[in-house]
């Protein structure tokens, strides 16, 4: 892997060279939030922001999309406009990158979409290196490095973004912007060790994977369960802000008395109540225990059975969104019999 | 019937050069409009239509009009409206260079202020005339 630094005071020079490459969106400060949006000048991006309200996901898998409409002698028509945009989007944590690189694994292979696809060719990803927040614990789900699923990587060291390129597009960027990168030197590897280093030191809150599922599997009627569903709402909050959260409910929207309509998907969660209902009204999930164990099980056990590892990333932003503030470090030490985990 | 004046959108966040150069092109038989940072210029952009646009690059901020044009490109009915960047960034940014290879300002005229006035109309002129019979083409 290439890698080079950029001085600090040209980043606004490189956003503004890789503006050719497409569009550049990146977190900006909204009432209070933090979200990624589309730049109108650079001072808008905030790289310093703790978290995003919803991960990068929702390019991706944009939480309600037209697939595709129909018409009588025209048949079916994708709707791929959108799907063509090509953006940038810059400043993108270790974790969301990781949260990306399992949706991949969702979206490909055995089922194939072609919208979540298209759109993973079309947007750049330019990742940014973070400090831990009280809700982060990336580290303990292996997901506070990224290695691959970005185009370019930036850690914040002294003057300097250390820059790996991660693709050929990434390689293209820096190439573009001529000698606004410089290489690296011992000093700067050195000093890329301290902080990494420093970050590790820096988490608070710490949860243990290993052996979850098989925990999980003895666990499976833990009071907790029964607890957590008398406190969750099933407001699907958690869910939404997911950064792998992928559920999604597809309906059709027919023109009254016409022979046309379309086609379109939006976001579902596991902890709405209609999610296990099927025809006849059979529901396999009526109780918000069920609902939430449900939501656990598959993330931290079904997923690793099926793709070998958890599907949470530790980013946090479950914790944040949720009004009854649970926890899910909490729920997991719980089940582990470890008290007092957070504080560590 | 005289033909109606060709509309030029001047942004610039220095108010005195704005009416140095507004006032040298307007003698010259242009209207010019007026804005003083990029989102102004953009808004402007989109409502007048212009036929020709000259861009500082260094406003509020240090790259204000990179991203300016970038959003003219990426504007439909702005795509194609000729650009000119004027700008003192390569006096104040010396070891920065807009790539050749650069799309989103290769096929715009770029001046270091300060300007020749005298270039620039020819420039416009030319440019201006080119157009009109690329669109008078059958």
């Amino acid at each position: 892997m290439k890698i080079l630094k950029l001085p600090k005071h040209r980043l606004d020079f490189f956003a503004s060279v890789v503006q050719q490459f497409g569009e550049v969106h990146a977190p900006v400060e909204q009432d209070g939030k933090f979200v990624f949006r589309r730049l109108t000048r650079w001072s808008e991006a905030r790289l310093d922001y703790p978290r995003t309200a919803l991960p990068p996901k929702k390019y991706f898998l944009p939480p309600r999309e037209t697939m595709f409409r129909y018409r009588e002698n025209e048949g079916y028509v994708p709707s791929m406009d959108e799907l063509n945009r090509r953006i940038i989007l810059f400043g993108v944590h270790a974790c969301d990158v990781y949260a990306l690189n399992i949706l991949d694994r969702v979206f490909s292979g055995e089922y194939d979409d072609p919208y979540y696809q298209t759109r993973r060719r079309n947007i750049a990803i330019i990742g940014i290196d973070c400090m831990p927040d009280d809700h982060c614990f990336c580290r303990s789900m292996r997901a506070d490095f990224a290695d691959h699923g970005f185009d370019l990587f930036l850690y914040g060291i002294g003057d300097y973004y250390q820059a790996m390129v991660g693709t050929a597009l990434g390689d293209d960027m820096v190439l573009a912007t001529g000698p606004l990168f410089e290489p690296m030197t011992q000093a700067d590897v050195d000093e890329y060790k301290l902080r990494s280093s420093g970050k590790r030191r820096a988490f608070r809150m710490e949860v243990e994977i290993r052996d979850l599922p098989e925990i999980f599997e003895m666990e499976y009627q833990n009071e907790t369960w029964k607890e957590l569903g008398e406190k969750c709402l099933s407001c699907g909050s958690c869910s939404m802000v997911c950064p792998t959260c992928y559920c999604y409910d597809v309906a059709d929207h027919v023109v009254l008395g016409a022979r046309d309509g379309t086609r379109s998907r939006s976001w579902d969660s596991c902890l709405f109540s209609t999610h296990a209902l099927v025809a006849g009204g059979e529901n396999f999930r009526k109780d918000r225990s069920a609902r939430i164990k449900f939501r656990y099980y598959h993330k931290q056990r079904g997923f690793v059975a099926q793709y070998g590892r958890p599907s949470c990333v530790g980013c946090g932003r479950c914790i944040s969104a949720c009004p009854v503030n649970i926890d899910i470090s909490e729920v997991i030490n719980q089940l582990r019999g470890v008290q007092d985990a957070v504080a560590k | 019937m005289t033909p109606p004046k060709k509309k030029i959108l001047m942004v610039d966040d220095d108010p005195d050069y704005v009416e140095a150069v507004s006032s040298f092109l307007e003698a010259n038989g242009y209207v010019v409009l007026k804005a003083h940072d990029g989102r102004d210029g953009l808004k402007l952009a989109k409502m007048e239509h212009p036929d020709l646009i000259l861009m500082d690059v260094m406003m509020k901020e240090r790259t204000e009009g990179f991203f300016t044009v970038q959003q003219m490109r990426r504007t439909a009915e702005l795509e194609a409206t000729p650009i000119f960047v004027l700008s003192s960034l390569y006096s104040q940014a010396p070891d920065f260079r807009i790539p050749p290879e650069a799309g989103w300002l290769a096929h715009d005229e770029f001046f270091s202020k300060p300007v020749n006035l005298m270039e620039l109309l020819e420039k416009i002129r030319n440019c201006l005339a080119e157009r009109a019979h690329e669109e008078a083409r059958p």
